[in-house]
C-alpha cells in the first residue's frame, strides 16, 4: 500500500510584525517557520496504519510544495518515519487551488492508495487544498476526519467525519480516497536524534512545478488588524483582579 | 445572471444559523439572492430570511450530507444560474465540496472570510494570515464566479421575513462516493455547557493535566461550568463536551470568564457572543482581549487562586 | 521590541536631593554575604543589575566602626581606608552604567553581637538583643551619643570618599537610631527617651549632622520601618512614623519605607508563602501622603502592572526590589524592551534570605542560578558564548529543575540539537506538586519561566510522555547524554537520625503514605488521625500537615530535632508556620524519633532519654517524610551495566549526571547543577566543577620542592 501525505511548512509570526514595501505580504525576517500541527497528525496516521497493517512493504511518501526552505518540515516527516520526500519548487501563489494543481501530478504519478493532507494548516487557515487536490486527482474524499478503518479487501474506508459541537459522521468512503486529517485524531510520535540525523542525510527528490493556472485569489493588501477598544482592563494585584472579577460575575449574573 | 447564490447548511432536518449570516454577507453584494436547499426534501427546511430573493429546492436521494452529491448539485446550479459569487459556510460540510468545486470550475475562491465589500463591480474579500494575526484584502479572477467560504458568526444573521420566490431545480448524482452511515453524539459529559450561565474556560495556559483539578474545583466554588479550549481536548485531558469553539460547541453563557486562553480564531467563534466575556492571560497581546469587555494581563493561577480564596 | 507606553512612568528620572536617578528602579539595600571583604564579588554583583537597567544600587547593611559587627552574618564595613577602596570598586562600575551607589549606614547596638571585632555595642538602654540573647550594649550617655553621631559622620565621609552617591542613616529592623524611636528598645528618662520628640531626637540629630557633612552633593535617604506590630511598645504608624517624616521631611531627599523589627522580618521580606506582591504599600501610601521627598519601598515587585498602579495611585515614587532584583537584574531592560514573558520571577522562597541568617554563605536564588556568581565563576544572566562543542546534540533525561535548567542553558550556548525528554506529560518533576503544597503557588514560576523560554529556543525539543531505558539512551543518537532522573522520597523510614529505616515503615501499605503518594499520585490519606514524621527539617513535612488538617485531619507533626522545621527560621516563614499549624491544631512533637510504626500506631522515644522509654501515638495513616534518595537506577546501568565504553561505541562521548539524582539537595541547588553543567559542557572534565575565584590575600612564598 502506498500512502501519499501532502504536508506544509507553515510560518509562524511573532509578536512583531512589519509589511513588505507593497503591504502585500509579511516581511520574511519576521516569520519563523515549522511542520503544519495538522501534517503531523496525518503523517502519524499514516505511520499508524502501516504498523497495524503489519506489511513493511507499504511506502509512505511526504510531498510539500515550495522553495528549499520548507525542507526542514519535510525532514521531520521523515525522522518521524516517511519513506521518501519530494518537493515541487514553487515560490509564487500560495492560494490552495494553486497548490493543490502543483500538487496533482506529482501525487498522481505515485498511484497512491490513500492521500493525507492536514485538515488546514495554522498559518492561512484555508482548508481546501486537500479537497480541491481530491477532485483534481478524482478521488473520493473525505475532510475533517478523527478515525480511520480501513477494508483493503472492499476497497473502501470507514471514516469519522467530525462535525461542529462534536457531532460524529460515520461515513463509508471508496478507496483510493483522499482524506483531509483532523488533529487529535491520534498522538504524533517524536523523533528520536537519530532519527532526525538520519533524516538529514536522506535526498529529497525536486521535481519542477507543472501548471500553476491563474490564482484563485489575490492579495490587494495586507494589514495589521484593528484592535478592539471593548476590553477594559482589570489592573493591580492578583487578589485586586479577583476581587473585580467576582464583582463582575455577581452583578452579571443576577 | 448577477446573482449570489448562497447554499443553505443543515444537519439533521434542522437549519443551521450560518444560512441566515451568508444572507446578511449576500446583501452587502448587492445582487439578487438565491438560496439553495439541496435535501431529500427541501420544502420542509425554513429559509424564512429578510433579502432572500429566490428558495431554490434541490431535491437529493441521500438523507444527510454527502460531499459528490453537494459538489454535482453545486456544480450544475452554477452551470444553470451563473451566479457571480456564491456564498458557502466554512463549515465542516462546505470543506469537503467547495474547494474541489473551485478547482472543477477554475473559480476565485477564498476560506474563512470575514469581510465583504464591493470596489465598484469586483468583490473584495477580507480574511485573515498567519495564525489570524494579520488581515488582507483579496481581489479574485475577473470573468468568473468566485466562491467564498464565509466565516460563521463574523455576520449578524439575517432578520426573518422576506417573501421570496421559489423553485425547483433537478439534478442527477451520478454516483456518492463517501457515504453517510450514521450519526454518532460526542460522548456525552456529565454537562451540557451551552445551557450554562456560567462558564469558567480554561486553555493551554493551565499548562499540565495535573493543573486542571483546581480549575474544577474553583469553577465548583464559583458556581460556574467548567469549559475548555481545544488543545485540552485533543491531549485527552478533557472530553469534547467540554470544548467551547468551532469544532466544539458554541456558547452564549450570561457571563464567560476564560483563563489562560489565547482566543485562536476557532475558539472565538465559539464564545463570542457571550453576555459578558472576562479574559485573563499573561500576554497583553492575546487575541482574547479583543472581544472581552474586561481583561486583565496576570497569571492565571495567582488571579485563581485569589478568586478560590473569595469564594 | 518596543516598550508598552503603559510602563513610561517607570522610565522616568527623578531627583534625589542633589542626585538624579534616571528611572524608578532602585535595588534596595540587601545582603549578598560579600560585604567589603570580597569586593570584586561585591561590585560585580550589583553592577549585574545597574547594567541591567537599575537606576539605583545599594550596599547591603554597612557597618560604620567595629562596634557594629555582625559576624557571623556579613555586613559591608566602612572602616577604614582599605574599605574605602574596597567599595569604591562598587561605586565605580555602578556610575559605568549610570546608576546611582548607595550605601546602608548601619550602626546595630545590641543586635551586633561583635564576635569578630570584641567590641561593646553602645545602645539607648542595657536590655540584651531580643535575638542575640547574650549581647547587652553599654548605655549611652551623651558623650556616647555624640561619639556614635561622629562614627555616622564619619562613615558617610568615606562612602562619599568611596563614590556613594546616596547615604543612608538606616533604622528600619530595629538598628539604633530606630531602637531610640522605639520604647521597646528606648527605656531613657533624659531628653533622648520618653516623649516622640525626645525619642526621635536622636535619629533627628544624626541626620542633620550626616546632612551637613555630605549633604550638599550626596543625597540623605532613612529607612524606617512604620510599625513594628509590637503594639504600643513597638514602632507605630500614627504615633511615631508619620510625625517622624513630618518632623524631618525637608533634611531628608529620600524615605525608604518598610515595616516590621528585627526578629520577625518576614513581615517585611514577605515569603510569598504567606503574602502577596506589595504586601507594604498600605504604610508607603500612608507615608507619601505626608511626605513631600520622594518615597520609595519594596513589596517582592515582579509584576510591572502593579509596578505602574503603585506609582500611578500614589503609593510609592520609585519601585524598589530587593528579591526579585536577585532573581532577575534585568528586569528593567526587559520591561523597557517589551520582552515580558523573559522576566524570570522571585518565587519568595527566600532561599536568598536564608544564606545571610545562617551567616557566611555566598547568596544564591532558586530561579537564578547565576546570583552571586557573577565574579567567581564570571556568570553572566543574560550573556551565552556558544560553547566549543556546540557541534554535539545532547540527550537530557528528566525535565524537572535540573533537567529543565541544563536544556535550556544548553540551548543558549548554542548546541545543535537538545532533546529534553521526559516521562510524564509534562515539564517539571517535582515542581509540578510542590506548588501544590498549601501557599507554595508562585514556586510553579520555576516551571513557567524555563518552559517559556525551552519553547522560544529552536535547538531545543521537548518530548514528554517517553520513558527512557538504558537501551532507549544507547540507542537515541546524542552525542553527550545528561542524567536528569530526580529523587523520591523513601517509603521505608532510612532517616538522618538513626541511619536505619523504621521497623514497620512501609508505603506499599494503604496507611503509609510519602509525600509523593500523596501529591504526585493522589494516594487516599485514610482515616482522620495522621502522624507526620518529619526528619527533613525544611518545608515538606509542615506542608503536608498543614495541608492534611486544613482537609479536617487530626495531625501530628514528630521531629528528631528540637525544632519543627528548623531551616524555614532561616527563610523567615517560621513564626507564620508555626501560627497557622497553631490554628489548625497540629499537635507538634519534637526531639521524639519513631522506634517502630504499626497499623494504626507510631510508638517512638524522646532522643535524649537514655532509657528508650516508649510513647505510643494513635495514627490511621503515618506520612514519611524521613529523608530522600537519588533516581539513579538508569545512570547506573548506563555506566555499570551497559558501560561508558559501549556508549562511546555508539558516539555517546560523555554521560553526566545533575539535580537530585546524584545527590538530593535544595530546589536552588538543583537548577545551580544544571546550570553549572551547561556553562561547563566544553571544559576539559565538566564532571568536575572549575575552580572558582576565591577572593583571599594569598601570601606568595618559594614553596620547597615536594
Amino acid at each position: 500500500m502506498k500512502i501519499v501525505v501532502c504536508v506544509k511548512q507553515v510560518a509562524v509570526l511573532g509578536d512583531e510584525v512589519e509589511f513588505t514595501d507593497d503591504a502585500r505580504d509579511v516581511d520574511p525576517d519576521f516569520l519563523d517557520a515549522s511542520l503544519n500541527e495538522w501534517d503531523s497528525y496525518a503523517t502519524e496516521e499514516a505511520l499508524r496504519i502501516r504498523e497495524n497493517a503489519g506489511s513493511d512493504g507499504d511506502e509512505i511518501v511526504v510531498v510539500s510544495v515550495g522553495d528549499g526552505d520548507v525542507e526542514p518540515a519535510m525532514r521531520r516527516c521523515l525522522a518521524m518515519g516517511a519513506d521518501r520526500a519530494t518537493r515541487i519548487d514553487h515560490s509564487g501563489s500560495r492560494d490552495p487551488i494553486t497548490i493543490a494543481r502543483l500538487l496533482a501530478p506529482v501525487v498522481n504519478a505515485e498511484s497512491p492508495d490513500l492521500v493525507f493532507c492536514g485538515v488546514q494548516s495554522s498559518d492561512a487557515v484555508q482548508a481546501a487544498t486537500g479537497t480541491a487536490l481530491a477532485e483534481l486527482l478524482d478521488l473520493a474524499r473525505v475532510a475533517v476526519v478523527t478515525r480511520i478503518e480501513l477494508d483493503t479487501g472492499a476497497r473502501r474506508a470507514t471514516v469519522h467525519r467530525e462535525l461542529e459541537g462534536g457531532l460524529v459522521d460515520v461515513t463509508e468512503v471508496d478507496t483510493p480516497a483522499l482524506l483531509t486529517i483532523q488533529t487529535g485524531i491520534n498522538q504524533p510520535r517524536y523523533a528520536t536524534l537519530r532519527a532526525i540525523k538520519q533524516a538529514e542525510q536522506e535526498p529529497i527528490q525536486l521535481v519542477a512545478a507543472g501548471e500553476e493556472g491563474e490564482p484563485a485569489y489575490r492579495v490587494r493588501r495586507m494589514f495589521a488588524p484593528p484592535k478592539g477598544e471593548g476590553a477594559e482592563l482589570l489592573d493591580g494585584s492578583a487578589a485586586d483582579i479577583a476581587r473585580r472579577i467576582a464583582g463582575i460575575v455577581q452583578e452579571r449574573l443576577k | 445572471m448577477s446573482e449570489t447564490l448562497i447554499v443553505a447548511e443543515h444537519l439533521r432536518g434542522a437549519m443551521r444559523d450560518v444560512t441566515g449570516e451568508l444572507v446578511t454577507a449576500a446583501r452587502l453584494l448587492g445582487n439578487p439572492v438565491a438560496v439553495a436547499v439541496i435535501a431529500r426534501d427541501p420544502s420542509r427546511l425554513e429559509v424564512t430570511y429578510e433579502g432572500v430573493d429566490e428558495i431554490v429546492g434541490v431535491p437529493v436521494e441521500q438523507a444527510e450530507f454527502e460531499n459528490d452529491v453537494y459538489q454535482h448539485a453545486l456544480e450544475a446550479l452554477i452551470a444553470e444560474r451563473q451566479p457571480e459569487v456564491v456564498l458557502l459556510g466554512f463549515t465542516v460540510n462546505s470543506m469537503g465540496y467547495g474547494p474541489a468545486v473551485a478547482a472543477k470550475l477554475d473559480l476565485g475562491f477564498a476560506s474563512d472570510v470575514h469581510g465583504l465589500a464591493l470596489d465598484g463591480e469586483a468583490v473584495i474579500a477580507t480574511r485573515s494570515f498567519y495564525g489570524g494575526k494579520v488581515d488582507a484584502e483579496l481581489e479574485f479572477p475577473e470573468g468568473r464566479p468566485v466562491l467564498l467560504l464565509i466565516r460563521p458568526t463574523a455576520f449578524a444573521p439575517a432578520p426573518s421575513g422576506g417573501s421570496p420566490s421559489t423553485s425547483a431545480f433537478s439534478v442527477e448524482v451520478p454516483s456518492s462516493r463517501a457515504r453517510h452511515v450514521d450519526f454518532r453524539e460526542a460522548a456525552v459529559g456529565d454537562v451540557d455547557i451551552t445551557t450554562a450561565d456560567f462558564l469558567l474556560s480554561i486553555g493551554r495556559g493551565v499548562g499540565e493535566q495535573d493543573a486542571i483539578p483546581q480549575f474544577e474545583r474553583l469553577a465548583e466554588k464559583l458556581g460556574a461550568v467548567l469549559s475548555v479550549s481545544r488543545p485540552l481536548v485533543d491531549a485527552g485531558w478533557m472530553p469534547n463536551a467540554r470544548q467551547v469553539g468551532q469544532s466544539g460547541k458554541t456558547v452564549k453563557p450570561k457571563v464567560y470568564l476564560a483563563l489562560g486562553i489565547s482566543g485562536a480564531v476557532q475558539h472565538l467563534a465559539g464564545m463570542k457572543t457571550s453576555g459578558t466575556i472576562i479574559a485573563v492571560n499573561t500576554d497583553p497581546e492575546a487575541a482574547i482581549f479583543n472581544v472581552a469587555h474586561y481583561g486583565a494581563v496576570a497569571d492565571l493561577f495567582d488571579v485563581a487562586d485569589e478568586l478560590e480564596k473569595l469564594s | 521590541m518596543a516598550r508598552d507606553p503603559k510602563y513610561d512612568i517607570l522610565f522616568e528620572p527623578i531627583q534625589l536631593g542633589p542626585k538624579t536617578m534616571k528611572n524608578r528602579f532602585y535595588q534596595i539595600p540587601h545582603c549578598n554575604g560579600f560585604g567589603s571583604e570580597k569586593p570584586l564579588s561585591q561590585a560585580y554583583f550589583r553592577a549585574m543589575k545597574a547594567e541591567g537597567g537599575y537606576g539605583a544600587c545599594c550596599t547591603e547593611y554597612c557597618s560604620i566602626s567595629p562596634e557594629s559587627d555582625d559576624t557571623h552574618r556579613v555586613s559591608a564595613r566602612l572602616w577604614d581606608d582599605e574599605d574605602v577602596k574596597n567599595l569604591s570598586v562598587m561605586c565605580e562600575m555602578l556610575h559605568e552604567h549610570g546608576a546611582l551607589a548607595a550605601a546602608e549606614l548601619w550602626y546595630g547596638g545590641p543586635h551586633a553581637p561583635c564576635m569578630e571585632s570584641r567590641s561593646v555595642p553602645r545602645g539607648p538602654s542595657q536590655i540584651p538583643s531580643d535575638f542575640e540573647y547574650l549581647t547587652y550594649a553599654k548605655e549611652m550617655d551623651k558623650d556616647d551619643i555624640r561619639e556614635v553621631q561622629q562614627l555616622y559622620v564619619d562613615a558617610a565621609i568615606r562612602a562619599r570618599e568611596a563614590g556613594f552617591d546616596i547615604v543612608y542613616v538606616y533604622g528600619s529592623h530595629s538598628y539604633l537610631p530606630q531602637q531610640f524611636l522605639t520604647p521597646y528598645y528606648n527605656k531613657r528618662t533624659d531628653e533622648y527617651g520618653g516623649s516622640f520628640e525626645n525619642r526621635a531626637r536622636f535619629w533627628r540629630e544624626t541626620i542633620e549632622q550626616v546632612r551637613e557633612a555630605v549633604g550638599d552633593d550626596t543625597a540623605i535617604a532613612v529607612r524606617m520601618s512604620c510599625d513594628m506590630f509590637m503594639g504600643d511598645a513597638g514602632t507605630q504608624l500614627e504615633r511615631d512614623c508619620l510625625p517622624f517624616v513630618e518632623l524631618c521631611d525637608e533634611i531628608v531627599d529620600v524615605w525608604d519605607i518598610n515595616v516590621s523589627g528585627i526578629s520577625e522580618w518576614g513581615e517585611d521580606a514577605t515569603p510569598s508563602r504567606f503574602y502577596p506582591s506589595g504586601r507594604l504599600l498600605p504604610w508607603q501610601e500612608a507615608v507619601k501622603k505626608v511626605a513631600k521627598k520622594p518615597v520609595l519601598g519594596v513589596g517582592r515587585f515582579t509584576s510591572p502592572d502593579l509596578m505602574v498602579d503603585a506609582i500611578n495611585s500614589g503609593k510609592l515614587d520609585i519601585i524598589a526590589t530587593c528579591r526579585p532584583s536577585i532573581s532577575d537584574p534585568f528586569l528593567p531592560k526587559k520591561i523597557d524592551e517589551g520582552r515580558l514573558d523573559d522576566i524570570r520571577e522571585c518565587i519568595g522562597c527566600n532561599i536568598c534570605i536564608s544564606r545571610w541568617e545562617i551567616g557566611g554563605p555566598p547568596v544564591i536564588c532558586t530561579q537564578n542560578a547565576t546570583a552571586g556568581e557573577e565574579y567567581r565563576r564570571g556568570w553572566h544572566p543574560e550573556k551565552f558564548d556558544t560553547a566549543e562543542n556546540a557541534d554535539n546534540d545532547v540527550l537530557v533525561v528528566g525535565a524537572g529543575p535540573a533537567g529543565m535548567e541544563c536544556a535550556m542553558i544548553l540551548g543558549k550556548r548554542g548546541m545543535r540539537r537538545v532533546h529534553l525528554v521526559e516521562a510524564a506529560d509534562d515539564m517539571g518533576g517535582i515542581m509540578r506538586w510542590i506548588p501544590q503544597l498549601p501557599g507554595l503557588g508562585e514556586w510553579a514560576r520555576v516551571v513557567n519561566y524555563r518552559k517559556i523560554q525551552i519553547d522560544k529556543l529552536r535547538n531545543v525539543e521537548f518530548i514528554p510522555g517517553t520513558t527512557l531505558d538504558a537501551n532507549g539512551v544507547k540507542e537515541y543518537g546524542a552525542e553527550i547524554v545528561v542524567i536528569a532522573t530526580g529523587g523520591y522520597w523513601v517509603g521505608d523510614g532510612l532517616n538522618g537520625c538513626t541511619h536505619d529505616t523504621i521497623p514497620g515503615a512501609d508505603a506499599s501499605q494503604p496507611w503509609c503514605l510519602t509525600p509523593e503518594q500523596i501529591m504526585r499520585d493522589g494516594k487516599d490519606v485514610p482515616g482522620a488521625r495522621v502522624v507526620v514524621i518529619d526528619n527533613d527539617g525544611y518545608f515538606m513535612g509542615v506542608s503536608l500537615a498543614e495541608k492534611l488538617a486544613s482537609e479536617g485531619k487530626k495531625v501530628t507533626l514528630m521531629t528528631h530535632l528540637g525544632h519543627i522545621a528548623p531551616y524555614m527560621h532561616f527563610t523567615l516563614e517560621a513564626p507564620n508556620q508555626h501560627r497557622k499549624l497553631h490554628k489548625l491544631g497540629v499537635d507538634i512533637v519534637t526531639s521524639h524519633m519513631p522506634s517502630r510504626i504499626e497499623q494504626g500506631a507510631v510508638v517512638a522515644t524522646h532522643v535524649f532519654d537514655e532509657d528508650g522509654h516508649e510513647q505510643t501515638w494513635e495514627a490511621d495513616a503515618v506520612v514519611l517524610v524521613t529523608q530522600r534518595r537519588s533516581n539513579e537506577a538508569l545512570y547506573r546501568e548506563l555506566k555499570d551495566s551497559v558501560g561508558f565504553d559501549t556508549l562511546r561505541g555508539e558516539g555517546i562521548t560523555a554521560c553526566y549526571r545533575i539535580g537530585d539524582c546524584e545527590a538530593p539537595r535544595l530546589i536552588a541547588d538543583c537548577v545551580f547543577s544544571g546550570h553549572r553543567l551547561a556553562r561547563e559542557i566544553d571544559s576539559e572534565n565538566p564532571e568536575v566543577p572549575k575552580p572558582f575565584i576565591r577572593e583571599r590575600r594569598v601570601i606568595e612564598r618559594e614553596l620547597a620542592a615536594v
